[in-house]
């Protein structure tokens, strides 16, 4: 009766799929993320992807890959403290502490990971963990996982952080959490003020840069060079699988605290090294941003423009984001199901977030235009969103 | 100010968007707050009475007048300005 009892109650409400015979995730894409992508055999519009700049199917970083793999094989079968510490892995970590403008990182197989495992090795009992209220399910996860007293900010608000910050004498250490990007509605945090509050409170302060990473800042170095953070001594996490177009999680910062990471952090040392292959797309990446992020990132801009330009002129409410992601706002949750479906009716696959991924009335369709796309592709997506405009009739 | 007309004024000054809160509003279906700004309301409130607020006290409250109830049952010395 229990085991019944289990299956029984692992519920799911498809309701609104159902009702609109449309379920927009899973998707079976047959194709990389190319211009078009296939799915189900027919030829998409892909704005729903993180690939900034437009490099996850890019020839130079595919035959990087391939020969890698050539040359490494498939896996190391090992934990980075054990067989998975490889010269590609140490070369790797040391070259992305670099280019953020940090001492040392240590790469996680995944994001996610990464945040999970950082507040579980670092944070104590007697300590305090300040979070933006709108921070990513794998922050959440890991300060929850944490075991200390946790006190959410109210979103991008430093004056309600600083209230916060105000009372947080009692406690042996404090950490400040956030994201540079918040992707499902572009916004930047205002790091810059955020780590000098942290410096009056003497406060650490921890940036998931998974957005930021490849994308913003003069040449691509995430959110430390959009804000001249020069000197930061807080810590640093960003997923490796979105500009960076590979998979993967990091945590960077000073030197001291990767050394001991590396010995004391569960998360990383029990989990095996990411791939070969995967370690050598990165360094590919890594080496078209030194070289190509002025024109890649133009492209990426220029289309998020284009793309947010029409949107509002066809009638759409948008989020107001800095970053190069363009997020419809859509207040009423079965019209966002009803816009989301003709979207992807128009063979444009994009992204739509409904609740508990966003605050209930402010469901969004986010949409991102790589750079691997052309302008005529963008064109023709720009022309669909007219007629979808036309016909939509919005609450 | 009364008991009630302090806890107005700290929910309403700690949600993420302006909104108008009375002892009918309810927290989940009028304001949609979730689990971590169910915490923002409960710190605020903390700070403003000066009290600690174990969590299970909070959990099966809805409505802001239970709120109310809740803070006089638990802490009959709160003062009401
Ligand atoms: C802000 C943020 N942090 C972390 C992650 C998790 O990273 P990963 O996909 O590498 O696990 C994501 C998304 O995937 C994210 O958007």
């Amino acid at each position: 009766m229990r085991r019944v009892n289990f299956y029984s109650g692992l519920d799911i409400d498809l309701s609104l799929a159902h009702k609109y015979d449309f379920n927009p995730y899973y998707c079976n894409i047959e194709s990389s993320l190319s211009d078009p992508i296939i799915i189900d055999g027919k030829e998409f519009i892909n704005l729903a992807s993180n690939n900034y700049l437009g490099l996850a199917a890019d020839k130079r970083v595919a035959q990087a890959i391939a020969q890698a793999a050539e040359k490494y094989g498939a896996s190391m079968c090992g934990t980075p403290i054990a067989t998975g510490s490889m010269v590609l892995l140490q070369r790797l970590e040391q070259r992305l502490a670099n280019f953020i403008g940090l001492q040392d990182s240590i790469i996680f197989p995944s994001g996610y990971q990464a945040n999970c495992a950082l507040f579980l090795s670092l944070a104590q009992s007697e300590d305090l963990i300040i979070i933006d209220h709108y921070a990513h399910a794998s922050l959440v996860q890991g300060v929850r996982l944490a075991g200390c007293k946790v006190k959410p900010f109210l979103h991008n608000n430093v004056s309600h952080l600083r209230k916060i910050l105000e009372k947080s004498s009692e406690y042996k250490r404090v950490f400040v959490v956030t994201e540079s990007v918040f992707s499902t509605e572009g916004s930047i945090a205002p790091f810059d003020e955020i780590v000098n509050l942290c410096a009056e409170f003497d406060a650490l302060p921890v940036i998931d840069d998974s957005h930021g990473i490849g994308v913003i800042g003069r040449s691509g170095r995430g959110i430390l060079e959009e804000k001249n953070l020069d000197n930061f001594d807080g810590i640093y996490t960003a997923s490796l699988g979105k500009a960076l177009a590979n998979t993967g999680g990091i945590i960077s910062g000073k030197k001291e605290l990767i050394d001991y990471l590396k010995y004391s952090c569960p998360g990383f040392i029990y989990s095996t090294a990411l791939p070969p292959p995967v370690l050598a797309g990165i360094e590919a990446v890594l080496d078209i941003i030194d070289k190509e992020f002025p024109i890649l990132s133009e492209r990426m801009w220029r289309y998020k423009q284009m793309i947010s330009n029409c949107l509002i002129d066809s009638g759409f409410e948008l989020t107001e984001g800095q970053a190069p992601i363009t997020s419809i706002l859509i207040k009423d949750l079965e019209d966002c199901a009803r816009v989301a479906k003709m979207i992807h009716t128009n063979k444009i696959l994009a992204t739509p977030f409904v609740p508990p991924s966003v605050p209930p009335n402010e469901n969004k369709i986010r949409l991102i235009a790589g750079a691997n796309l052309s302008e005529n592709t963008i064109n023709k997506a720009l022309d669909l969103f007219r007629k979808i405009g036309k016909e939509v009739n919005l609450k | 100010m009364s008991l009630e007309e302090r806890v107005i004024k700290t929910i309403e000054e700690n949600l993420e968007k302006k909104e108008k809160v009375g002892l009918n509003t309810d927290l989940r279906n009028d304001l949609g707050l979730d689990s971590f700004a169910r915490v923002i309301i409960i710190n605020a409130l903390e700070d403003e009475f000066g009290i600690t607020i174990p969590d299970y006290e909070f959990k099966n409250i809805n409505t802001v007048a239970e709120i109310v109830k809740g803070l006089r049952e638990h802490f009959p010395d709160l003062k009401e300005s």
